[in-house]
């Protein structure tokens, strides 16, 4: 019988988003998938909480420093492997790029159409699958990175759409964590 | 100067003043400071350069201690990508440097046609099984991409689109350790569970499948496997016993197929604990194994394995005790489990997903029935009478000691002569049937008859040979079956195709075909069901046109009214009625009610029906 061609190290893309819980807690998750959105691995926070002398002493910068530098790159070091390229929808968890070497993009937040490509993306940005995507401002040359991920994944590829499965995890898992269930549980 | 005062004045002497004169002269010397110089000289002005940070710190350099982040790790099972050979990449817009064509991978037609078909917001998303309970494996199943996604990428490519409702139930059997799909017949069943199967296996969560089918249908799930999943390795257990053993024994044939009477055989030759465990079992037909105390139920359920499908259009076919038999099977209760209705309902909810064309297949074409009452010819008239009266008679000569077996072989008896009257060979049927099959030939259309009697098939084929009708009954050797089918899909010239209940009812796909006739009547409504739905499935274009023959005034006029009542039995299991009747098909007391039979002499008759015997 005449199969595909069988590679098993190939793109990986890793999504990483978070969550704000209602008591101002915030967990993070960081999913690694092929580039057709299979998962590989999945790594996610317990909610980490900021006190009122950290939000005082952050200020603006918190979120930041919270989901990227601090929670983000924890995330990133437990990996078993690392993705050639990190897309995010928040602008905050985007400046992890300062602490990392891996390419990151964020997702734009406007779907694009269903009916393909009719018009190019402004400057900065890509075209990845089915949606737009930009890089850091203060990190030019990932823009090269872009266009070889916009090369491996699928023409109707959703990038957003993985986004919304680590979310969709966050939530199972802060769920599970109030109802007491810690199995899984690592430091 | 010095002065000194006495200030005594009560002293002997009188106070006195000394004076003495001290020198004024003080020593001046005189030093060089610059200070001059310094100050008619011009200031200078020194540069030095001083390297600044890149980033400038907006955070104190004391940081709050935050504690290490604690984290939940999942890994996926390591599983091949299969890469198309076909795959090439697509442009982006770099920049909008340059336009691009149509953006992705070069798909094979058929990947486009499946993208072309879809709605691109539609996802079906992997539901989290109630026995997932811990967070690793809820959260395994939530990372799942949407179905949609996996099935239209490069990585699988199908060869036709899914229906919405067939993507649900792809996902449903993902996600099912034990799974009862119990679509009616014609929604695809066997194309889901080769999707779901085949998505599994890229997940990595089994390599190894058994699929337990029907001995005819060992070829059509072949055909199927190739169709959907072209690149998964099948092997057919069949051949010498040495053979067959090899066969059970080989690795790296992820998909084994088998039909129920070899796995009997095999399962005894290898012995149990020899026997190969499966990471999922499927078994196709599932009624099959209706039957708690039969060696095939006892087959499966001695198979080691870890998932287990069952797949069955009529997961009750005569009582409810068969779907406890399939619950069994998957787990779902303890062997030899006693249950109502109301618990097989709320089983049904948890490990059964069916779906009805009505519900799901808005734009499959109609199927029309309708029920041909026909006088019988004088000659089967006389025949009728002669052996009903006959008949009777001898039963009631039977008294007490009368059985089901008794009274089953005189209904036998009058449905034949319904058929045909053996002596004379007339038949009210056979004329109608011509008639009919004369139109349908004349307008290019195609026609299944099904019959319960091989020899009524042989009698029909010889009687319409000027149709030149294609014969496929259990008669008819396995290896030839298939080019039976061939010949009456591609010849325009075989209008029609002779088959019989047992052969022809399950598992084939004849949608080209508009008409459907019944010659005589199944013991029980889902069996017919199964013939007709041979036809009105999934591919069919026009309206099924289904005639059921039944002479008037006869057996076949009794047996239909029992028939239509029992059919609200299945919906009391599946739906929610209240229904607690227990036999869909004709069973003992049905049969004796088709006859008024009485036992006695004389003044002393009395009306007699069996105890609690149940028709096999």
């Amino acid at each position: 019988m005449n199969g595909p061609a069988v590679n098993s190290r190939a793109f990986r893309i890793g999504f990483l988003a978070s969550l704000e819980t209602d008591d101002g807690a915030f967990v993070a998750g960081l999913l690694v998938t092929n580039r057709y959105g299979r998962p590989l691995e999945f790594q996610c926070t317990s909610p980490v909480r900021p006190t009122h002398a950290q939000q005082l002493l952050y200020g603006e910068t918190l979120r930041p420093f919270l989901l990227g530098e601090l929670m983000g790159r924890a995330l990133l070091d437990r990996l078993g492997s690392p993705p050639d390229l990190l897309v995010t929808d928040n602008d905050h968890i985007l400046d992890l790029r300062h602490h990392i070497a891996i390419p990151m993009a964020r997702v734009e937040p406007q779907a694009d159409d269903s009916t393909g490509p009719t018009t190019a993306p402004p400057l900065g940005r890509v075209r990845m699958g089915r949606r737009i995507l930009s890089i850091h401002s203060a990190h030019e040359t990932d823009i090269a990175a872009l266009h070889h991920g916009a090369t491996q994944v699928t023409a109707d590829a959703d990038l957003q759409e993985p986004i919304e499965r680590v979310r969709q995890a966050l939530a199972e898992t802060l769920q599970g964590q109030q109802s007491g269930n810690p199995s899984g549980t690592r430091s | 100067m010095e002065l000194a005062v006495d200030r005594q004045r009560t002293g002997v002497q009188p106070p006195r003043v000394d004076a003495r004169a001290l020198p004024l002269h003080l020593d001046v010397q005189l030093f060089s400071s610059g200070l001059g110089a310094g100050i008619t000289r011009p200031p200078g002005c020194h540069v030095a350069a001083q390297q600044l940070i890149n980033t400038p710190r907006l955070l104190p350099a004391w940081q709050p201690n935050w504690g290490p982040v604690k984290s939940i790790g999942v890994s996926f099972p390591e599983c091949p990508v299969a890469e198309s050979p076909t795959t090439d990449s697509f442009g982006s817009n770099l920049d909008g440097a340059f336009d691009v064509p149509e953006p992705g991978p070069q798909a094979s037609p058929h990947a486009k046609s499946l993208s072309r078909g879809r709605a691109r917001n539609k996802t079906t998303r992997i539901s989290v099984p109630t026995d997932a309970l811990s967070i690793t494996d809820r959260l395994f199943y939530l990372l799942q991409p949407p179905i949609e996604t996996l099935l239209s990428g490069q990585e699988l490519v199908m060869p036709f689109e899914p229906f919405p409702f067939q993507y649900h139930g792809i996902a449903w059997l993902f996600s099912q350790g034990s799974a009862l799909l119990a679509d009616e017949m014609g929604l695809g069943k066997t194309m889901q569970a080769i999707s779901a199967l085949r998505l599994l296996m890229r997940a990595g969560q089994i390599r190894s499948v058994l699929l337990v089918c029907p001995k005819p249908l060992i070829t059509n799930w072949q055909r199927e496997l190739q169709m959907w999943a072209e690149e998964i390795p099948v092997v057919a257990i069949e051949g010498p016993s040495a053979r067959r053993r090899m066969l059970w024994e080989m690795p790296n044939v992820p998909v084994k197929v088998a039909n129920y009477e070899l796995l009997v055989r095999d399962l005894e030759m290898i012995g149990e604990d020899d026997f190969p465990a499966f990471d999922l079992l499927i078994l196709d037909e599932a009624q099959r194994i209706k039957n708690r105390e039969s060696r095939t139920n006892q087959a499966a359920h001695s198979l080691k394995r870890h998932r287990s499908w069952a797949l069955t259009g009529t997961p009750i076919e005569n009582r409810p005790s068969e779907f406890v038999s399939l619950l069994e099977f998957l787990g779902a209760v303890p062997d030899h489990s006693v249950t109502d209705i109301r618990q097989l309902n709320r089983l049904a909810n948890k490990y059964v997903l069916r779906r009805t064309k009505d519900r799901v297949l808005k734009d499959l074409p109609p199927r029309l029935d309708r029920e041909e009452l026909l006088e019988l010819t004088p000659a089967q008239q006389t025949a009728y009478v002669t052996a009903e009266q006959e008949g009777i008679v001898r039963l009631d000569e039977l008294g007490e000691s009368i059985t089901i077996q008794h009274v089953f072989e005189l209904v036998l008896r009058l449905k034949q002569i319904c058929n045909y009257d053996p002596l004379t060979g007339q038949s009210c049927k056979m004329d109608r049937l011509a008639a009919e099959i004369e139109e349908i030939s004349d307008s290019g259309g195609k026609a299944i008859l099904f019959s319960q009697w091989t020899k009524s098939l042989d009698w029909m084929n010889q009687k319409l040979q000027h149709f030149r009708p294609l014969i496929y009954h259990g008669a008819v050797p396995s290896s030839r079956r298939d080019a039976v089918l061939e010949r009456f899909r591609r010849d325009p010239d075989c209008p029609l195709l002779l088959m019989s209940y047992g052969v022809g009812a399950v598992g084939l796909n004849l949608q080209f075909a508009g008409y459907v006739f019944l010659y005589d009547r199944w013991w029980n409504p889902a069996v017919e069901d199964q013939a007709i739905n041979r036809a009105h499935r999934i591919g069919q274009q026009n309206p099924v046109l289904v005639t059921k023959f039944i002479c008037r005034n006869t057996i076949e006029e009794r047996i239909d009214k029992v028939l239509q009542q029992k059919r609200e039995l299945f919906q009391a299991v599946l739906g929610d009625s209240e229904m607690s009747n227990a036999s869909l098909s004709l069973d003992a007391q049905d049969i004796f009610g088709l006859f008024e039979l009485k036992a006695g002499h004389g003044d002393q008759l009395r009306s007699i029906t069996p105890p609690s015997i149940e028709n096999g």
